[in-house]
C-alpha cells in the first residue's frame, strides 16, 4: 500500500516545517516567554512567604523578678518558641525575645505601651511555695497561638525549675530521649523512609504527573490543531498528492511534539534556574538564607522512567489526537471533537492521583499495565520506588504495542477524515471511508 | 505511452459519484475535461492520483497501474486552494518540491524561475496570506509542476484570474505540452477548451456523454453552424424563415444559426445574396463545445450535487 511506502525523507521534511511554523509564531514566542517568566517567578514564592513572615514577628520582652532561675532558662523558653536551633543561625525565627534580668518594671511597661514589643512576660517566684509565676501583658487573645506557646515556654521553665530545686541535672530536659525505629518484621531493614522522604516523593510523583498531563493536554491538542489548520485551509489536498498520510501523521506528531517538548524544557528551565537563583534572591532581600528547596526521591532511575513514560505516553495520545483533528473541518471544532479523549486523559490522571494514595493494592498494579493510564501511574509507582524491573518493562512493551495499533488505525482514519469535509462525521461513517481508502 | 481510464465506478452511500467512466489521454496533449457541478470532474481526478480508491476499475499509466506508479509522476492543483498562510511564498515552494524528491537547490532555482516567468518574482519572501487570489492560485500552479511530473491534473485552472493571468498560465500549458507532458484540467469555459485542448471528455452524473478529439465532437452532431453579420440590419429576422435554420444567437456582433443535418448551409449564403444584403461576416463552422454541452447535459444544473469539499467559511 502506498501508505506505507518509506517514512523518509518526506515525513522528516513535514517535521521540520511542522517545527518551524510551530516554534517561530508569535503565540508559541509569546507563551514560552511568558510561562518562563511565571515560572522563575513561582519558583521565588519561599522567598516572598519568608518576606512576608518577616514582618509578623512575635516580640516579647521577659522581665525577670524572680532569683535562681535555672542557667539556661533563655535556651529553654528559646527552644520551645522558636524550635530546636536550625544548625544555619540566621534561619528566621517567629519569636524575637529579649531578657531583662535587671531593671525596672516601669521602663518595660512603657516600652510595651509605646508598642515596641507584642508582648511582657514578667516572672516571679512565690514567696512560701517557691514555685514560678509567670504574667502576660498582652493585646493578643488569651486563648490565641502565640499565648499558648508562651504557655508552653513557661511550662517548660518551670518543670526545669523543678528539677533545678529537686537537685536534679539541668541538662535532661532538653536532651532527646533515645528512640529507635525499627520496620515490622525484625529481619527487615532498618531503611525506614522518614516522614519528609514519604512526603517529597509522593509531591515528587504528583509533580511528575502534572507534568505528563499538562504535556499531554496541550501539546496533543497543538497536533490536532494542525492537522484541522491544515484541512480548513485546503493545503491538505497539496499534501496529499506530495506526502503520504503516514509521513504527514508522523511529520505533525514529532514535529509538534518537539516543539511542545522545547517550550517545556524552557519553562522548567526557568523553574530550576529560579530555585537556584532563591537562595542568593533570598539573601540579597532578607539576608539569611532561605529554607530551600529539597527534590527528595529524584534520582537518575525515577527521571530515566519519566523520560520513556512521558514520551511514550504523548506519542500514544498525540496520534489519537491528530486522528481526532482530521475529522474536524475547522479548527473552532477541535476542543469538542477532542473532548472523549480529554476525558480519557483526565480518568487517567485521577486514577492516578488516587492511586498514589494506595499505591499497593492490587487494581491500581493493574491499572499501571494498561497502555492508556500507565504513563501516570507506572510513573506513580516507579517514583514511590516499588516496581521491579520487569514490571516496567512490560508496561514499556504494552505501551509500544498500542502505539503501532494506534499508528495503523490512526493513518487509516486519517487518510479518511482528511478528505470528509463539511459533514459531521461519526463513527460510521470514519469505518466506512476508513475502509473504501487507501 | 498513455494514461488510461479503464471503466471506474464510484459510489458515495446515495449519490453515484462516477459510473463506468473510461478514457484515455495521451502525452503531448492537453485533455479538457467537462461536466456541470457534482458531474465527478473532482473525483475522478482524485481517483487518478490515488487519494481515493475506485469501487471497481483501474488506472494505468503507460502500462502501469496508478497504485504503482511513483507519486512525483503526477502533478496535482487542486480546486480548493490553498497554502499554508502564515510560510513565505518560497519557503512553502521549495518545501512542496522537497517532498517530491526534488533537491533544495534547485527547488530555489526553479522557483525562481517560475516566479520571474508569472511576474511575481518579488513575492518570494512574501507570507501567502498576503497575496490575491490570483497570485496565491498562480504559487499554487508552481507547485504543482515544480518536480516536473509527466501528468499535470488541475481542477478549474483559470477560475478566477485575470486575463493577463489567464494568458500567462495558458502560455505556460503549451510549453508543458510541447515537452510531451500530459495536461488534463477541467473548466465550464468552452472557449479556453476549444483554444487548448486536443481531447475532451463531457461528464455528467458520473457518465461520459461526449468524448474524443474536439473536431470530432464537433462534427459528430452532423449540424452546421453559421455566423454572419449584415451591415444596417442587426436583426437579421428574415433567417428564421428560411427551412432547416434554427436562430441560436443574436449578438451586436454577429447572428449565429444552426442548420440541420440534410440542409446546405451555404443556402444561407445564396438567401443573403438573394436579399441584395451586405454581408460583412459570413462563416461556416461546427457547433461550439458550449452548444453541444448544453445539448447533452441540459441547462446547467443548479442544483447543488457536488462531492467536492465546499468552501467552509471560518
Amino acid at each position: 500500500m502506498n501508505g506505507w511506502r518509506t517514512l523518509f525523507p518526506n515525513a522528516w521534511y513535514v517535521t521540520v516545517r511542522e517545527f518551524r511554523s510551530r516554534a517561530t509564531s508569535r503565540s508559541f514566542v509569546v507563551g514560552t516567554v511568558l510561562l518562563a517568566a511565571i515560572a522563575f517567578a513561582a519558583a521565588q514564592l519561599p522567598v516572598l512567604i519568608d518576606f512576608a513572615q518577616g514582618t509578623s514577628e512575635t516580640r516579647v520582652e521577659v522581665f525577670v523578678r524572680a532569683s535562681g532561675l535555672p542557667s539556661d532558662a533563655l535556651t529553654v523558653v528559646g527552644h520551645v518558641l522558636n524550635g530546636a536551633p536550625a544548625p544555619d543561625s540566621n534561619a528566621h525565627k517567629a519569636y524575637a525575645l529579649s531578657w531583662l534580668a535587671d531593671g525596672d518594671l516601669a521602663s518595660a511597661q512603657s516600652a510595651l505601651e509605646q508598642g515596641k514589643f507584642d508582648a511582657l512576660l514578667i516572672i516571679d517566684r512565690d514567696a512560701s511555695s517557691r514555685d514560678l509565676l509567670f504574667t502576660l501583658r498582652t493585646d493578643m487573645p488569651s486563648d490565641g497561638r502565640q499565648a499558648q506557646t508562651i504557655a508552653s515556654a513557661t511550662q517548660m521553665l518551670a518543670i526545669e525549675d523543678g528539677l533545678v530545686r529537686a537537685g536534679t541535672s539541668t541538662a535532661s530536659v532538653l536532651a532527646p530521649s533515645s528512640f529507635t525505629v525499627l520496620p515490622v518484621s525484625p529481619s527487615g531493614t532498618a531503611a525506614v523512609n522518614s516522614v519528609s522522604q514519604e512526603i517529597s516523593s509522593s509531591l515528587l510523583s504528583t509533580g511528575l504527573i502534572v507534568l505528563i498531563f499538562m504535556a499531554i493536554i496541550t501539546y496533543g491538542t497543538w497536533v490536532a490543531m494542525s492537522v484541522a489548520e491544515e484541512k480548513s485551509s485546503r493545503v491538505m489536498e497539496l499534501m496529499l498528492n506530495a506526502t503520504t498520510p503516514l509521513q504527514m501523521l508522523a511529520g505533525k506528531v514529532i514535529g509538534n511534539g518537539a516543539a511542545g517538548l522545547t517550550q517545556y524544557g524552557i519553562i522548567l528551565a526557568a523553574v530550576i534556574g529560579g530555585l537556584i537563583a532563591q537562595g542568593p534572591i533570598h539573601q540579597a532581600v532578607l539576608g539569611g538564607s532561605s529554607s530551600g528547596v529539597a527534590f527528595g526521591g529524584l534520582n537518575a532511575p525515577v527521571l530515566g522512567a519519566f523520560a520513556v513514560l512521558f514520551v511514550l505516553g504523548f506519542l500514544l495520545y498525540s496520534l489519537l489526537y491528530a486522528a481526532l483533528g482530521s475529522l474536524v473541518s475547522r479548527q473552532e471544532d477541535v476542543q469538542s471533537a477532542t473532548s472523549p479523549l480529554m476525558m480519557l486523559i483526565m480518568l487517567g490522571y485521577f486514577m492516578s492521583i488516587f492511586g498514589l494514595q494506595a499505591i499497593n493494592d492490587t487494581w491500581v498494579r493493574i491499572v499501571s499495565f494498561v497502555p492508556f493510564f500507565s504513563p501516570y501511574l507506572m510513573l506513580a509507582r516507579v517514583s514511590v520506588g516499588r516496581v521491579e524491573i520487569w514490571e516496567f518493562a512490560l508496561a514499556v512493551v504494552f505501551l509500544l504495542v498500542s502505539i503501532g495499533i494506534a499508528l495503523v488505525v490512526t493513518a487509516r482514519i486519517y487518510s479518511a477524515g482528511v478528505l470528509l469535509y463539511g459533514q459531521r462525521v461519526g463513527l460510521r461513517q470514519i469505518l466506512t471511508a476508513a475502509r473504501v481508502s487507501r | 505511452m498513455s494514461l488510461t481510464i479503464d471503466s471506474i465506478s464510484k459510489r458515495f452511500s446515495e449519490v453515484q459519484a462516477l459510473d463506468d467512466v473510461s478514457l484515455e489521454m495521451s502525452p503531448g496533449e492537453v485533455f479538457g475535461l467537462l461536466g456541470a457541478n457534482g458531474a465527478g470532474k473532482t473525483t475522478a481526478m482524485r481517483i487518478v492520483l490515488d487519494i481515493l480508491r475506485p469501487d471497481s476499475g483501474t488506472i494505468a499509466w503507460n502500462g502501469k497501474l496508478n497504485t504503482d506508479v511513483p507519486r512525483d509522476t503526477w502533478g496535482y492543483l487542486p480546486e480548493e486552494r490553498g497554502l499554508y498562510a502564515k510560510m513565505k511564498v518560497l519557503d512553502q515552494l521549495v518545501f512542496f518540491a522537497k517532498l517530491h524528491g526534488v533537491k533544495p537547490k534547485a527547488a530555489e532555482r526553479e522557483t525562481r524561475d517560475w516566479l520571474e516567468r508569472f511576474r511575481i518574482p518579488e513575492y518570494a519572501d512574501r507570507r501567502a496570506e498576503q497575496l490575491s487570489k490570483g497570485n496565491q492560485q498562480k504559487i499554487q500552479f508552481i507547485a504543482a509542476i515544480l518536480h516536473d511530473p509527466d501528468v499535470l491534473l488541475m481542477d478549474e485552472p483559470f477560475t478566477g484570474l485575470d486575463p493577463v493571468n489567464a494568458a500567462l498560465l495558458k502560455e505556460a500549458f503549451l510549453e508543458l505540452r510541447d515537452r510531451g507532458k500530459t495536461l488534463v484540467f477541467s473548466t465550464h469555459q468552452m472557449e479556453t477548451v476549444e483554444e487548448l485542448c486536443q481531447s475532451i471528455a463531457i461528464l455528467d452524473r458520473g457518465r461520459v456523454v461526449v468524448g474524443g478529439a474536439v473536431r470530432d465532437v464537433r462534427r459528430s452532431t452532423g449540424r452546421q453552424v453559421v455566423r454572419l453579420s449584415v451591415d444596417g440590419d442587426p436583426e437579421i429576422a428574415w433567417l428564421a424563415s428560411l427551412d432547416g435554420v434554427r436562430v441560436t444567437r443574436r449578438g451586436q456582433d454577429y447572428t449565429e444559426a444552426v442548420v440541420s443535418q440534410g440542409y446546405d448551409p451555404e443556402a444561407v449564403l445564396r438567401a443573403a445574396l438573394a436579399r441584395n444584403c451586405r454581408l460583412i461576416h459570413f462563416e461556416i463552422t461546427d457547433p461550439s463545445l458550449e452548444e453541444i454541452f448544453i445539448e447533452h447535459v441540459g441547462q446547467i444544473d443548479t442544483t447543488e450535487r457536488t462531492l467536492a469539499p465546499k468552501a467552509v467559511r471560518a
